[in-house]
């Protein structure tokens, strides 16, 4: 009889089960691979292969997952959040250093990035607190945002020690997403936007390192120091301005062929699309992505609690965030920071982290009708 | 509240406003994010598509070769012989450098400076540019390329690049003439490009002589290959890459060579004065008397082209800027003396033109000239005796001149010396000339205290007191007397060839002035100047040559004032010791060679430098009966010809007694003129 009503209960879930957004990822993520295969002729390591593994274990954990309820993780929340603080000190310990920073930790055969985990870890915890403090009237006050802050800026500033400047951004970012999106006071949000301003300024002069800076100001004239700091951003722009309206073909981009970008499978994965596929597919990719965003949202109008709906806000966010900033960035239009391009670029924790975003909202979803 | 939401309807509902706008701003700014692209991909889609493609090919260099260097007769004196140079990429020899380092110290013998620096190199390299080979050594010797080749496996990281090095074929034959390359400075570089001339680091500009005169004709356009390579700069190799991305026609743009030039100079002449030049330092320059074209340009102490292009190490280099000798100063026009004696055939044209010296006019010299309370001695302190014009040049004679300039003056004097262009460049055009220096009264008034006094007049009648000149302008001086009064720019280009042979250009003399003398006149001094080879008791008579009639002058300036002490030559220390000189021409009637011989601190003209200049001559004379008669054997080996065996034994007839050459020409009351060298 538990059987019967278990497996009834799955068939109602699965019912409820969004194939629509399932679809829409996989096939991310599946021109992502085969945009990996293009990028990785030249190293001779198919680490598209890799990527693939990785999907499969992503659409395994979301469809395991979806069979829990999401709603266990309310009160996992800040246990999560601080199992991912304690995996950020780890790493801030002994972490693996890759190209100068502390990002990774080993766990045997498999290398995690916590610095992606905590973007998860921030919704989830924000989320809990804002599904718990309804904002008085008028809007949250700056004394109900004081642990909001909090709970963003510690792991960002974790991230940014690594050094990882693009994620720490994003997990700033997303996190401050979720708060506006509570609510905030008018007055209250000009000040704290100001304040993001200036807090930027000094970031500038006092904090930010030397190559961080260079990239900005090689931002700022590209073509200056072509060889130099402006070398990501100008090789990347030439990737992409020579893919044209249909580009050079898959496996065809010279600049992606040649090496010319470094890191061009992971942060610079979008000029290899760019390249070989021109400006219809980039408008194409650029709309799948819009597709998964406004799905996002709607799973936050149908959500059943506030817990859900700033999840699904908080994930819509952290997509729009990354997609913006990253082509923002291949394409010129933003200072060279390291942010992935979610789905398409090479990275287990990466793939893992937005694939359980997707599976959590996917979870949340199928829960819309309660019972 | 919160529970009946927790518990209740979709919580969402409240939120969608919010949610719109959300949306609403995530599609506007990706929106932008297409528009960024449409601008990038399709209005600037094709500039960047041209990019790209540049990107991707890499031009290597194939150095043209310098144009060559001939001879008159088209000996080739530089030519441009391939060689390799060694580099070494970081990257490549990652981990082994330091072995690779240490092995190529030994095989090169690099000293610990040179090893220094490139293990400094191999250090500072990071990121990029450890892709990016370095010179670690030029012109590696074809021995060492073999041993490279056969162990590059073991050498992680080395490259031999083809370059072809400026080759001197003779060595420090014509060294300060030809010059030699070096290196673009940075600065230079800058300069040049500015200019548009396709100039790059690491290229090689001419740096003295004709390499730097016609550096322009010389240098050839680069050719480049057109090769496939990605962001490091590595080459891919002969892939379907290579042959899918550049069209055929485009993969190799060949180089163009520089042109060649003929010079006026004879090589073999060139080699005759540099081997009987019996000097540490001097200058011998021979003219074509009829065209101003320069058959012999040297040197003494000589440069080494070979060494200087690139391969002078920094020791050699110090030791040569520290040389006493300066064999950096290239003689024959950068470097002033007095004329001495050669300097009289001046004094006595002036003095015949202006009318105060005639065939009749003559002086007794009892050793010394007696004028404004003084004696201004002759060099034979004995005296010459009765003296008119030939005797006087024949023997010589100071006495006789001191005589000529008292009534002629100055000025005149100037005027004439400046019309047989002294006192200014003759026009070379190969290296900076030193103008020299010709007194006249105004010049005296400026800058000798007390201003002019006639006195200046009788040291400047011998070639002494302020009398400056180059070597290369007496050449000139003395083509002019030669010819008959015409003066030439000298010339040492005779043609500008293009690499196929075509002519692009023809040198022709060039004329720059006619002497304001009368044929008379110039037969007068012409004669005298027989003398002095041909007559019994004439200055170079112990020398002179069978068969050719020479017409020629001794002289021997006086390098410092001497005061009232009389001493032997042999015993000046060689720093004190007077510059001898000896100016002629051949035939004496219609001259085809004019040779001037300056040989520093030697003595006395008739000993330390006529028989250079008759060696000169001989071999000039010889080359041209060789040539005449093409069945003949040919040319004697060059050594026969040299100055010892080529000289005459003495006519049994000769003066047994002393022999006026070994006399030093003291007696002369000189300025203090040793620091003269060095001005």
């Amino acid at each position: 009889m538990e059987l019967t009503a278990r497996l009834g209960r799955g068939r109602r879930l699965l019912a409820h089960f969004d194939w629509y957004a399932l679809l829409l990822t996989v096939s991310i993520a599946g021109l992502g691979v085969w945009n990996l295969m293009s990028a990785s002729r030249t190293s001779h390591s198919n680490i598209w292969m890799s990527q693939l593994l990785w999907l499969g274990v992503g659409l395994a954990c979301i469809l395991a997952l979806v069979f829990w309820d999401y709603r266990n993780l309310m009160s996992l929340s800040y246990p999560v959040y601080v199992a991912v603080l304690l995996l950020l000190v780890g790493v801030l310990v002994k972490g693996k250093t890759v190209l100068g920073a502390r990002r990774w930790l080993d766990f045997g055969p498999i290398r995690l990035q916590p610095s992606e985990l905590a973007k998860l870890g921030v919704i989830l915890v924000l989320a809990r607190y804002f599904h718990d403090r309804l904002p008085p009237k008028g809007g949250y006050r700056l004394r109900d945002l004081l642990i909001p802050f909090a709970l963003i800026l510690l792991p960002a500033a974790m991230v940014m020690k690594q050094p990882d400047l693009g994620t720490a951004l994003i997990i700033a970012a997303v996190g401050f997403t979720v708060c506006v999106f509570g609510r905030i006071r008018p007055l209250l949000l000009i000040a704290l936007a100001l304040l993001g301003l200036s807090v930027t300024a000094v970031a500038w002069t006092h904090f930010l390192k030397g190559y961080q800076k260079k990239r900005v100001e090689t931002f700022m004239n590209p073509e200056g120091d072509a060889l130099g700091a402006g070398y990501h951003a100008n090789q990347s722009m030439i990737a992409v301005g020579s893919g044209q309206l249909t580009g050079k073909g898959f496996g065809q981009g010279t600049q992606t062929q040649l090496s010319f970008l470094p890191e061009q499978h992971t942060d610079f994965i979008f000029s290899v699309w760019a390249e070989e596929h021109g400006f219809v597919m980039c408008v194409a990719l650029i709309l799948l992505y819009l597709g998964l965003i406004l799905w996002c949202l709607s799973v936050a109008a149908r959500a059943r609690e506030r817990f859900g709906t700033f999840c699904a806000v908080g994930v819509a966010g952290l997509f729009a965030w990354h997609v913006f900033i990253n082509i923002g960035m291949v394409s010129g239009l933003l200072p060279v920071v390291g942010v992935t391009l979610p789905l398409m670029s090479y990275g287990g924790s990466s793939l893992l982290t937005v694939l359980l975003g997707v599976g959590l909202l996917i979870n949340i979803d199928m829960r819309r009708t309660g019972f | 509240m919160a529970d009946l939401l927790r518990q209740g309807k979709t919580s969402g509902r409240e939120f969608v406003r919010s949610l719109v706008l959300f949306g609403v701003l995530c599609s506007a700014a990706f929106l932008l994010l297409i528009g960024r692209l449409y601008h990038l991909q399709v209005t600037l889609g094709h500039d960047y598509y041209e990019k790209s493609l540049n990107n991707f090919v890499k031009e290597l260099k194939i150095p043209a070769d310098r144009g060559l260097l001939l001879d008159r007769h088209g000996e080739v004196l530089a030519d441009s012989r391939p060689s390799y140079d060694l580099y070494l990429t970081p990257y490549f020899c990652s981990k082994v450098c330091d072995e690779v380092v240490t092995r190529l110290s030994n095989d090169l013998s690099l000293g610990d400076e040179e090893q220094q620096h490139i293990r400094q190199k191999l250090r500072d390299s990071h990121g990029l540019s450890r892709f990016k080979p370095f010179l670690v050594k030029v012109d590696i010797g074809r021995d060492l390329v073999d041993v490279f080749a056969a162990h590059r496996t073991e050498l992680d990281g080395l490259d031999l690049l083809p370059a072809p090095h400026r080759n001197y074929k003779r060595g420090t034959f014509a060294g300060h003439t030809l010059g030699y390359l070096s290196e673009v400075s940075e600065s230079e570089l800058s300069l040049l490009q500015e200019e548009g001339l396709d100039y790059h680091e690491g290229d090689y500009v001419g740096r003295r002589g004709i390499e730097r005169a016609f550096e322009s004709q010389l240098r050839g356009k680069d050719g480049a290959e057109r090769v496939v390579v990605d962001a490091k700069g590595r080459m891919l190799g002969k892939t379907d890459l290579n042959a899918e991305l550049i069209p055929e026609g485009e993969r190799v743009r060949l180089p163009r060579p520089g042109n060649n030039l003929v010079l006026t100079l004879d090589a073999h002449l060139q080699q005759v004065a540099e081997q009987s030049f019996p000097g540490r330092a001097g200058a011998v320059v021979a003219l074509d008397p009829r065209t101003g074209f320069v058959l012999v340009l040297m040197s003494k102490p000589e440069i080494d082209p070979n060494l200087l292009t690139g391969r002078v190490s920094k020791a050699e280099l110090s030791a040569m800027a520290v040389d006493p000798l300066q064999p950096e100063i290239f003689r024959p026009l950068q470097q002033q003396y007095h004329p001495g004696s050669t300097f009289k055939v001046i004094t006595a044209l002036a003095a015949l033109e202006k009318g105060t010296l005639t065939d009749r006019s003559h002086t007794f010299c009892n050793g010394g000239y007696r004028f404004a309370n003084r004696t201004w001695r002759c060099w034979k302190p004995e005296g010459h005796g009765e003296v008119d014009l030939h005797k006087a040049i024949v023997h010589s004679c100071d006495t006789f001149f001191y005589w000529t300039a008292e009534h002629l003056g100055l000025d005149p004097l100037a005027d004439m010396a400046r019309a047989l262009g002294l006192g200014k460049p003759t026009g070379l055009g190969i290296g900076s000339e030193v103008p020299g220096v010709i007194p006249d009264e105004a010049y005296h008034n400026r800058l000798t205290p007390g201003g002019y006094h006639p006195g200046n007049a009788l040291n400047a009648a011998i070639g002494q007191g302020d009398v400056n000149v180059t070597p290369l302008q007496m050449a000139v001086l003395y083509a002019a007397i030669g010819n008959g009064g015409t003066v030439y720019r000298p010339q040492i280009v005779r043609r500008i060839d293009d690499p196929e042979g075509k002519t692009l250009k023809l040198f022709e003399p060039e004329v720059r002035g006619k002497l304001p003398v009368k044929a008379e006149n110039l037969k007068r001094v012409v004669d005298g100047l027989k003398g002095v080879v041909n007559e019994p008791g004439g200055t170079a008579f112990l020398r002179r040559l069978p068969n050719i009639e020479v017409a020629g002058k001794t002289g021997t300036a006086q390098v410092i004032a001497m005061g009232a002490q009389r001493v032997k030559t042999e015993d000046l220390d060689y720093w004190h010791g007077d510059h001898a000189w000896f100016a002629a021409f051949a035939p004496a009637d219609n001259p085809e060679i004019a040779v001037v011989v300056l040989n520093e601190h030697a003595g006395h003209g008739g000993v330390a430098s006529e028989p250079t200049a008759m060696a000169v001559i001989q071999a000039y004379f010889e080359d041209k009966k060789a040539r005449e008669a093409p069945a003949a054997p040919p040319p004697a080996d060059p050594s026969k010809s040299s100055a010892p065996e080529a000289a005459p034994p003495p006519p049994a007839d000769a003066n047994p007694g002393p022999i006026p050459a070994l006399k030093p020409k003291m007696g002369r009351l000189g300025r203090t003129v040793a620091g003269d060298r060095w001005s």
